[in-house]
Order: structure tokens, then C-alpha cells, then sequence
């Protein structure tokens, strides 16, 4: 499930750059046209293949619920701690995506 | 309300949630606790040993116990240990004894001794007070589900009015006063809203029998009977036959269940007629096995002859929905990292109530902050959030502070402990009538951080159970509570500081989750 | 929502308790009605129809009170709850006499 938790949490991470507000916070940098379009489809595909995997591993139900739980406290983390440690969360966010899928491969 | 859909949905959202926030408050509270009744209950009983768990062995405890000390009821009752609940209790009623006759013991598993246990309700006070207010049957039950009720329109309306619902989602602004608050408010009522919104929900669904029973008498002639009888079973007991013939070894039974669903938990069994030739044993899947409560996980035997009789009807799937969704509120399928999940967002939804209730206050205030005193409804609000919120707090923390300090055989001490809680409450509420404002917070906060941070010295003084103990045990209950406790002690001492330190009220508060975070227990870990 | 400096007018003050009537109440004879409705019509067993309809009537209530407060007037909120209720409870009690002849 941990797995589940980092790639929906990456995901998540994606659609909040993929907002020309946030993306200029946290990058410091004005984002390309291009940019933000593909964060919020990376955003996406991240969020479906995390539920994908829950689901796969934990059956539709028990995986629905467990996926909408660690969605929830991974996005809160986020949010809240994107005003005060915003680079922190940014290199989890890089590392969940590369140990997110990884897990889940192992897991298998 | 002439001003437009929005601002009327505004309107009722901030009115609603002031008249309902406070009890609201306290229901959530009590709620999140109730997640971790058994690890609760656990602390507060500390004489109930863990042991490794062992049905077959604790059915055999349990049926020579009854058998030599029960023989002549009616009808036993075997709760099993589980991974959260350590004592094997048994229970019956002593004929002729009316209502009041029931018995319960707990026994320990491994020796099948009844324990000698201190007098509490632990956790299940919590429990029992978030759906019935410590109200008179069915009164509280019926305020606490309309209560449920405007927190699912408080949700609604509050969607309704978040006009940047998407835009500001994963906005939040720390150290802006009023707008960090509403920020806050947003922030995990938005983020978390799925949570929310099923809580709200199956509050609702649980007690919908009663609330909204026109369905019932409509379909069912006016009576409730019929309607439960389809929906649960009734289990068909015959009456005793008054010819004596052994129960068999329930073991025997227990191993006909695990044939049907190996590995599967019991919950507990049910023995009718014992020692009778008419006995029946019921059995009934642990309700951790599953979301929903499955009817179909229930085994009825021939208590004399072994004989498997009956298997509960499967479910429907508007009866597998519906228990499905009352499953979810009760979140007894959950395991330790999502009981914790479960209790954080409980936390999260207290937190969105606070944050409310300041709220409300704090845009009002602004409005008088040349005056001297508030004026009187808006000072009744200000006592009313203080006793309403760092006053539970401070309540919850006598509730624990009266179980370690009354002596065991203090008569009635399960109901001084709850007497306790409402004492200290009342207290808080008077001292919140006589201070000011942010010094009524200060002082209340303060005393709340000592009162949670003390407990686990005080759990080790009395009981020889504290953290260096348990911690070195592996028992993560005890550990867990006394670990909480000390987080809740210095998140309100943090809190306190704000309070008392700064002057006014543009104070930079970053409001992570204001004043809701409470002492609980950690679950076993296995 | 008017102030004036005297505090809110009383024709106000009865209009919010108007609506909030409405809505408590004349909400929840609403919801009971749609409930009954909807369990009487399912083509469902006895019992599934019953939950579907008591688990869906807090759906109604919610949306009463909703419109009770959203409605340009006391007496609109009014109108909402109890015109449909009264349509509703026609309807139910047909389908019950045919039920039940």
C-alpha cells in the first residue's frame, strides 16, 4: 500500500505544479504553456495508476477505501506543509515517483 | 436572502455551524476517540493482560467457566480476544432478574480466571457519548443524528459557497490571521472531504430506522418487527425442553466454522439452553473480517448434537450497501495504519468545526475591537467556544487523570470517572465566564498541556505500567495512549504559548489544526 | 443579510423562522413522503426497497432545506415542501390501496 500512498502523493504533487500559482512558488520561475499541460496529465495518470494498483492489490473495495485514505493524507501533507518546507516536499515528491512505482513492481 | 444563491447558502452555513459547531465539536471528538476504544479501555483497565491469541483454547476457558458458574442461565454470551480487545469476556443473565440482570466477566485468556479489574468505562464511554449525548434513550441518539445531519448541509453549503473550490485547493496561507483561518478551514474540509462527507452520511444510515421510519411503515404495516426480521434473521431458538444433555465442547464447533471459512476471526458465540437437549450455539464472524456486516457470516448449531443447523442468508446488495456504508463509519475492518488514517482525519474534521467557530467569532470581533467588552451574545460565543473546546479537552483529560487516582474499590468508581469528565467540564465553562477572553484560552490550554503531558508519569506512578515498561513489553497500546498523550500535551502547550503570549488578536497563528488533537492509543502492531 | 442599527427587523426575524419551519419540518414531511414513494415503487424485495428509500430520503431533506433557504420568500419554502409533499402522498397512498386492495 505504500506504494499506492507515493505515486498518488507524486500525483497529487503534479496537479498542484500544473497551477501557474504554485508552479511559480515553488519553482520560482515562470512555467511554459507546454509545462503545465503536462504536469496536470502526468497528475492524472499518476492519481488512475495509483488506483489501479490499489485496486489490483487489495481488491475494487478494500482498495477504493484504502486508495481515497492515503490520497487524502498525502495531499494534506502537501498542502500544508508547502508553506514552510516546500523544497522538502518537492524532493519527496520526486522520490515518491521514483520509489512509488518501484514498490509496486517489487510488490508484485 | 434576496441577495443571491450563494450568499444564502453562506448565510446557512455560518448560522447552522454556530448553533450546531459546539455540539458538533464534542461529537467529533468523542468520535475519533471512539476509534481507539479498545486501546482506550485497555489503558484504563491496565489488571487485563495480553496474551497471545488462541481461540480454541479460549473457548475452552470460557465454556468450563459458564459451565461451572452459569450453568443455570439462559443464555451465555463468549467475546473472544481479538488483535485490540485482550480480555475473553463472558457474560449471562440470571433468570428472573429482569432487565438489569446481565452479568459480565472478564476472564483472562490464558489462565480463564475472571480478572480482577478496576471499574471503568474506558473507552466505551467515549463510544456511547458521541451518538447519545449522555442523554436519556432516545433523545440523544436522535439529537446527535440530526446534529449529523447539518454537518452533511454544513458540508454542502460550505461547498456551495467556496467559490475558488479548485482554484484554491491546494491553497493554504499560514501567518495571515483571518485569512489563514479560513485557508485552514478550507484546506481540511476540502482535502479531506471524502471523509467527511461519508461520516456525515452514514451517521445518518445508521440510525435511519429511527429518524426517517416512514419507509418502514409504510411497507411494513406499522411495525418495526417485520422489517428487522427480513433484515437481520431472527434466529429461531427453541425453548428449553427441560431434559438435561451436555453442551458439546464449543472447540468442536469452532473447528466446523473454520471448515467453512478457514482463517476467518470469530467474534463471539452465543449459547442458548445450555446443558439443555434443546441448546443452540450461535456464531458470529468478528466484524473486522469485513466492510459491511455480513448476516451471512453467521453459524447456527445443535448444542447437544454438534450439528450444523443454519448459515445466515446471504445479503442482498442494497443490504451489503447499506451495511457497507454504516461499516465505513464504524471502521472496524480497519488495521493499524488506516485506524490511524481514520483517527487523523476524525482529528481533521473536529478541526474544520474549531476552526468554524473561531472563525465566526474572530470576523465579529474585529468589528468591536475599539470597544471594551464584547457585547453579550458575542462574549456568550466566545465562553461557549473556550468551555466548548479547550473545556472538553481539559474534560477528557480529568475522565483519565479520576481513572488513575480513584482507589479500585471505590464504590461506583466507573461512574465517578464519568463524573469526572462532567465536573471538570463545568468548571472550564465557569472559568471561562469569569476570565477574559484569550487569558480564559491561555490559562485552559496551559492546564490542558500539563494535564495530557502528566499522564503518562502518573500512568507509571500508579500502575508500574508506564512508558518504560510498556514500551520494553511490546505493548503498544499502553505505549501508544501515554505516547499521544504526551503529543497532545505539547501541541496544547504550544498553543497556550500563542495564546498568552501575543497581545492582540492579529496574532500570526499558523493554523495547522487548532485545538482538537487529542490523547489516544496506538494499536497493537502486528 | 440587513442590519440597522437597532438590530433586525422583526418581519426578518419571522421570516428566518419561517423558512427554518419550512425546512425542519415541512423538509422532513418531504423526505418521509419521497421515501415512502420510492420504497413502494422499487421493483425490489419488502426490505431493499425500505432501505433504499430511507437511505435516499436524506437526499430530499438535504435539497429542502437547501431550496427553503435559497427561495426568494417564506412563503415559497412553504409552497416546496408541501405541494410535492401533498403530490407525493397522493401518489403513495394510490400505490398503497393498490397494494393492499
Amino acid at each position: 500500500m505504500l506504494s499506492v500512498a507515493l505515486i498518488a502523493f507524486a500525483g497529487f504533487a503534479a496537479l498542484c505544479m500544473a497551477m501557474d500559482r504554485h508552479f511559480s512558488e515553488l519553482l520560482g520561475r515562470k512555467p511554459g504553456s507546454g509545462q503545465l499541460r503536462l504536469l496536470r496529465c502526468a497528475g492524472w495518470l499518476l492519481l488512475a495508476l495509483s488506483l489501479a494498483i490499489a485496486m489490483h492489490l487489495r481488491g475494487w473495495a478494500h482498495g477504493l477505501v484504502e486508495w481515497i485514505a492515503v490520497s487524502m493524507a498525502g495531499v494534506t501533507l502537501w498542502v500544508f506543509g508547502m508553506p514552510y518546507q516546500p523544497r522538502l516536499l518537492l524532493g519527496l515528491a520526486v522520490i515518491s515517483l521514483v520509489l512509488g512505482p518501484l514498490l509496486a513492481a517489487l510488490a508484485r | 436572502m434576496k441577495e443571491g444563491f450563494r450568499q444564502a447558502m453562506a448565510w446557512l452555513h455560518t448560522w447552522t455551524g454556530l448553533i450546531f459547531g459546539w455540539l458538533l465539536f464534542a461529537i467529533f471528538l468523542t468520535g475519533t476517540l471512539s476509534y481507539f476504544k479498545d486501546e482506550i479501555s485497555h489503558w484504563t483497565q491496565p489488571e487485563v493482560r495480553r496474551h497471545a491469541l488462541d481461540p480454541v483454547a479460549s473457548l475452552g476457558l470460557a465454556q468450563r467457566y459458564l459451565e461451572a458458574n452459569a450453568g443455570h442461565a439462559e443464555r451465555w454470551m463468549i467475546r473472544l480476544p481479538n488483535a485490540r480487545e485482550a480480555a475473553l469476556e463472558v457474560s449471562w443473565r440470571e433468570p428472573g432478574s429482569g432487565r438489569r440482570g446481565g452479568v459480565s466477566k472478564p476472564l483472562d485468556a490464558h489462565t480463564g480466571q475472571p480478572v480482577e479489574v478496576r471499574d471503568s468505562r474506558g473507552g466505551e464511554f467515549f463510544y456511547r457519548f458521541h451518538f447519545q449525548l449522555q442523554m436519556p434513550h432516545p433523545w440523544g441518539r436522535w439529537l446527535a443524528t440530526f446534529c449529523a445531519f447539518i454537518m452533511l448541509l454544513g458540508l454542502v453549503t460550505g461547498i456551495i459557497t467556496h467559490k475558488k473550490i479548485f482554484k484554491e485547493f491546494f491553497t493554504f496561507r499560514p501567518g495571515k490571521g483571518q485569512r489563514s483561518w479560513l485557508d485552514g478551514h478550507n484546506a481540511i474540509g476540502v482535502l479531506v472531504l471524502p471523509f467527511h462527507l461519508m461520516i456525515s452520511y452514514s451517521s445518518l444510515v445508521i440510525f435511519m430506522y429511527m429518524v426517517m421510519p416512514a419507509s418502514i411503515m409504510a411497507s411494513y404495516g406499522g411495525s418495526t418487527e417485520g422489517y428487522f426480521n427480513d433484515l437481520f434473521g431472527r434466529e429461531e431458538v427453541p425453548k428449553v425442553a427441560n431434559a438435561a444433555a451436555p453442551l458439546v465442547p464449543l472447540a468442536s464447533l469452532y473447528a466446523q466454522v473454520q471448515q467453512q471459512v478457514p482463517g476467518a476471526a470469530m467474534g463471539y458465540v452465543q449459547v442458548y439452553n445450555p446443558g439443555d437437549r434443546n441448546a443452540r450455539v450461535s456464531f458470529t464472524q468478528s466484524v473486522a473480517e469485513s466492510i459491511a456486516y455480513q448476516r451471512s457470516a453467521t453459524w447456527m448449531f445443535d448444542g447437544a448434537t454438534g450439528q450444523l443447523l443454519t448459515q445466515g442468508a446471504p445479503e442482498s446488495a442494497t443490504m451489503m450497501t447499506a451495511f457497507s456504508v454504516v461499516g465505513l463509519h464504524m471502521g472496524n475492518f480497519a488495521g493499524p495504519w488506516l485506524r490511524w488514517l481514520y483517527f487523523v482525519f476524525g482529528i481533521a474534521g473536529t478541526a474544520v468545526i474549531g476552526t468554524g467557530l473561531v472563525m465566526w467569532l474572530g470576523k465579529r470581533q474585529l468589528k468591536h475591537a475599539k470597544r471594551e467588552r464584547l457585547p453579550g451574545e458575542l462574549r456568550l460565543v466566545e465562553v461557549l467556544n473556550i468551555a466548548g473546546m479547550s473545556g472538553l479537552l481539559l474534560a477528557v483529560a480529568g475522565f483519565f487523570w479520576a481513572n488513575r487516582l480513584l482507589p479500585m474499590a471505590w464504590p461506583g468508581r466507573a461512574d465517578w470517572e464519568v463524573n469526572s469528565f462532567f465536573l471538570v467540564w463545568l468548571v472550564a465553562l465557569v472559568h471561562a465566564v469569569l476570565r477574559p477572553g484569550r487569558k480564559a484560552w491561555g490559562e485552559q490550554l496551559a492546564l490542558g498541556a500539563l494535564a495530557f503531558a502528566l499522564l503518562p508519569l502518573l500512568n507509571g506512578l500508579t500502575t508500574g505500567q508506564g512508558l518504560n515498561h510498556s514500551l520494553v513489553a511490546g505493548d503498544w497500546a499502553m505505549a501508544g495512549f501515554d505516547l499521544t498523550a504526551l503529543g497532545t500535551g505539547l501541541f496544547l502547550a504550544w498553543a497556550a504559548g500563542k495564546m498568552l503570549r501575543a497581545p492582540k488578536s492579529v496574532a500570526k497563528r499558523a493554523p495547522r489544526a487548532p485545538r482538537a488533537t487529542v490523547d489516544s492509543t496506538e494499536v497493537s502492531g502486528c | 443579510m440587513k442590519r440597522n442599527a437597532a438590530g433586525l427587523p422583526l418581519s426578518y426575524r419571522l421570516a428566518v423562522t419561517s423558512r427554518s419551519l419550512a425546512a425542519l419540518l415541512g423538509g422532513y414531511l418531504l423526505a418521509s413522503m419521497a421515501s415512502v414513494c420510492i420504497s413502494l415503487l422499487l421493483p425490489l424485495p419488502q426490505v431493499d426497497a425500505a432501505l433504499t428509500g430511507m437511505m435516499l430520503s436524506f437526499v430530499f431533506y438535504l435539497l429542502a432545506f437547501i431550496w427553503c433557504f435559497a427561495c426568494r420568500s417564506a412563503w415559497r419554502a412553504w409552497l416546496g415542501m408541501l405541494v410535492p409533499s401533498l403530490l407525493l402522498g397522493l401518489l403513495n397512498g394510490f400505490v398503497y390501496w393498490m397494494k393492499n386492495p
